[in-house]
């Protein structure tokens, strides 16, 4: 390599390491902040590399309701919020798998029909399901609360999840009509030639085929449902019943925040989605149909 | 086996693609249905397949009607345009897949995959993504994936129009010898009049939804049954001339550019017909070109050369806007704008009415 290519990665890597730093600082410090004592976590100057090492943030957010009932003097009022952090875990949790159940398996549906079967406003769908993705959710957000208590859904995880598939179905299935326009319909009709019922052609040829993008819409389903913050707020209230996103906020109690507990949380939080895209990353670059048509 | 269709029709809403075909496909043959696009082929086919509902009529295999099955209760193999593989299996996979879905043994259908692949010459390949195969290798896992089957009939939609010239060329004779081996009944669509000569047994010729000629391409060449068939098949087209019937020395003549030449023995026109309107079809093949004071040549001006290989075409203006096309050796020298002539071979004049467009019959009966 000449002096000019050197030259040319030194610079490319360069930024590369400044780009990828300036993303990541935050989750670092994020993940020092927590595994930091209080003491030191206001320490000046601070330290990234903590001087002391300690696990009493996370403990204290798996120790749960139990620990804390033991006195027998606590009551339910005096509950610190992090005794409701597993709770709270398990709400994402639950909304999170049950809106990306939901709204990737309907708008595959939806969307593979939209595509191979005729019938009026066929077109127009997509792009008007496109367009309702692109009002902002504040505005869906306080309607679908009135629905939501006129239908006494307020305060379940079911009204996060069907908030959450009103907001998501409708990008899932202009992403899937996108992917399913791109799956050409001689391979299904050669299945059929082939002997495949209508069923088996679904599952055995278009579903692997269209894999990559089913792994899209989940992943992009996922990450709203598990990071949403407002619909948590609006329709719920009970302590036990709220997502992390919410949950965590109650460690700004309005007078101190618990820094520790929060860093804690927010690193737990990252840890599932990190993993998540570690193993789906491959899906999602997965050599789609490419070639399997024409030259 | 035999396919027959009876008054068979297929509109999309009010375009009515095929209109009432009556046609029967004698087994075991190599038949092609050629036309230009939009002509109704590859809808024929589509019904035939049982992709597509026709909208009235029936078709029948051998004894049995079939048009209310689906494709998979056809017994049929159908080989895309496209190929349509699929994307996600390998090679083995795509052409074992049908088996599977017939329920074969594993190790049955190994062995018969691994047959086809033999035979096909892409046994090397059968670990392969689609995607990782070159267009003919991709035709030939198309072709396997048809051959497997044992079907009782082979459809093919335009199989080599993805390929390139020399492998198009290459791909030809091989499809004819696996046919020549298979003895399926196959029926191939196709734009073009190349494949369908040297491949057919019969050739089906098609415009607007209408069989225009079902014939051998031998007789479809030769004895063109109307105007758009001797147009359509031949390269470079068939000349067409209006001409009127007369009388020469006691025999029907025709007259084109104010010269006449006798009317050929395979056409008998009574004298009364004198000045009766027709269309003198020739091929460029059957013009030569001739010294400008021989009696039956037709003069003019040379208005277009053109090269094409081992001959040279050249268009002689005998007429103004009438312009005939000779095609002759590469040797043959002709200067833009000089005086010229030209001479049709009369054993191979055609000649059609011009207002219903049919041929003549002739005297010398078919093929």
């Amino acid at each position: 390599m000449n002096l000019r290519g050197l030259l040319g990665r030194f610079v490319l890597y360069s930024l590369l390491v400044i780009v990828t730093t300036i993303v990541c600082f935050p989750l670092i410090w994020a993940l020092s902040t927590s595994l930091k004592p209080k003491s030191e976590i206001f320490a000046w100057p601070p330290t990234l590399w903590p001087n002391e090492w300690t696990l009493e943030n996370y403990s204290a957010l798996f120790a749960g309701k139990q620990a804390y009932f033991q006195g027998g003097s606590a009551s339910a009022g005096a509950v610190p919020p992090s005794a409701f952090f597993l709770d709270w875990f398990m709400n994402s949790v639950i909304v999170a798998v049950g809106t990306t159940a939901i709204s990737t398996i309907v708008s595959t549906l939806a969307a593979y029909s939209l595509t191979r079967f005729r019938f009026p406003g066929q077109r127009v769908v997509p792009y008007l399901a496109l367009v309702g993705y692109m009002v902002p959710s504040i505005i869906f957000v306080f309607p679908m609360f009135l629905v939501m208590a006129d239908l006494s859904l307020t305060d379940t995880l079911l009204s996060l999840v069907l908030g959450y598939v009103c907001i998501t179905l409708p990008f899932c299935m202009w992403l899937m009509w996108a992917f399913f326009r791109g799956v050409p319909v001689e391979i299904e009709e050669a299945a059929l030639v082939d002997g495949a019922s209508r069923l088996r052609v679904f599952v055995e040829i278009v579903l692997p085929t269209a894999w990559p993008g089913i792994v899209a819409a989940a992943i992009f389903t996922l990450i709203v449902s598990w990071n949403d913050y407002l619909f948590g707020r609006v329709f719920m209230n009970s302590m036990e019943n709220l997502p992390l996103t919410v949950g965590v906020m109650h460690f700004f109690d309005g007078t101190h925040v618990d820094w520790g507990l929060m860093m804690a949380s927010s690193v737990l939080m990252t840890v599932p989605m990190a993993v998540l895209f570690a193993l789906l990353q491959r899906h999602l670059v997965a050599g789609f149909g490419a070639g399997a048509v024409k030259g | 086996m035999e396919v027959r269709l009876e008054r068979l029709s297929k509109s999309f809403g009010a375009n009515a693609v095929l209109k009432a075909l009556d046609l029967t496909f004698p087994e075991r043959k190599f038949i092609t249905l050629l036309g230009p696009s939009g002509c109704g082929k590859t809808t024929l086919l589509r019904l035939i397949s049982g992709l597509e509902r026709a909208s009235s009529g029936s078709i029948h295999f051998g004894s049995e009607r079939v048009d209310h099955l689906a494709p998979a209760d056809r017994n049929i193999a159908m080989v895309f345009q496209s190929y349509a593989l699929y994307p996600t299996m390998d090679v083995a996979a795509n052409i074992g897949y049908g088996l599977k879905v017939r329920g074969v043994p594993t190790s049955e259908r190994v062995d018969k995959v691994g047959a086809v692949a033999k035979v096909l010459e892409i046994a090397h390949l059968l670990a392969r993504k689609p995607r990782a195969l070159s267009g003919g290798q991709r035709q030939r896992v198309a072709l396997g994936r048809a051959m497997v089957r044992k079907p009782d009939i082979f459809l093919m939609d335009e199989p080599l129009s993805n390929l390139d010239a020399k492998l198009r060329a290459t791909m030809r004779g091989e499809l004819k010898r696996f046919h020549l081996d298979l003895q399926t009944t196959s029926i191939y669509v196709t734009h073009d009049q190349l494949e369908a000569m040297t491949m057919s047994d019969l050739v089906a010729v098609m415009n607007e939804g209408v069989v225009q000629q079902f014939a051998t391409p031998e007789e479809v060449y030769d004895r063109p049954v109307n105007l758009f068939v001797a147009g359509f098949i031949g390269s470079p087209p068939m000349n067409f001339c209006d001409v009127i019937v007369t009388e020469q020395a006691g025999r029907a003549a025709l007259v084109l550019a104010g010269r006449s030449f006798p009317l050929p023995d395979h056409f008998n026109l009574s004298r009364l017909e004198e000045g009766r309107r027709l269309v003198l079809g020739i091929r460029p093949q059957d013009v030569v070109l001739a010294e400008r004071d021989d009696p039956h040549a037709i003069p003019g001006s040379v208005w277009m050369v053109e090269l094409i290989g081992s001959e040279r075409l050249v268009e002689v203006e005998v007429a103004p806007k009438v312009r005939v096309c000779a095609e002759v050796k590469a040797e043959v020298r002709a200067v833009l704008d000089s005086p010229a002539a030209v001479a049709f071979n009369p054993a191979k004049i055609h000649l059609f009415d011009p207002k219903t467009g049919l041929a003549l019959p002739r005297s010398d009966g078919p093929l």
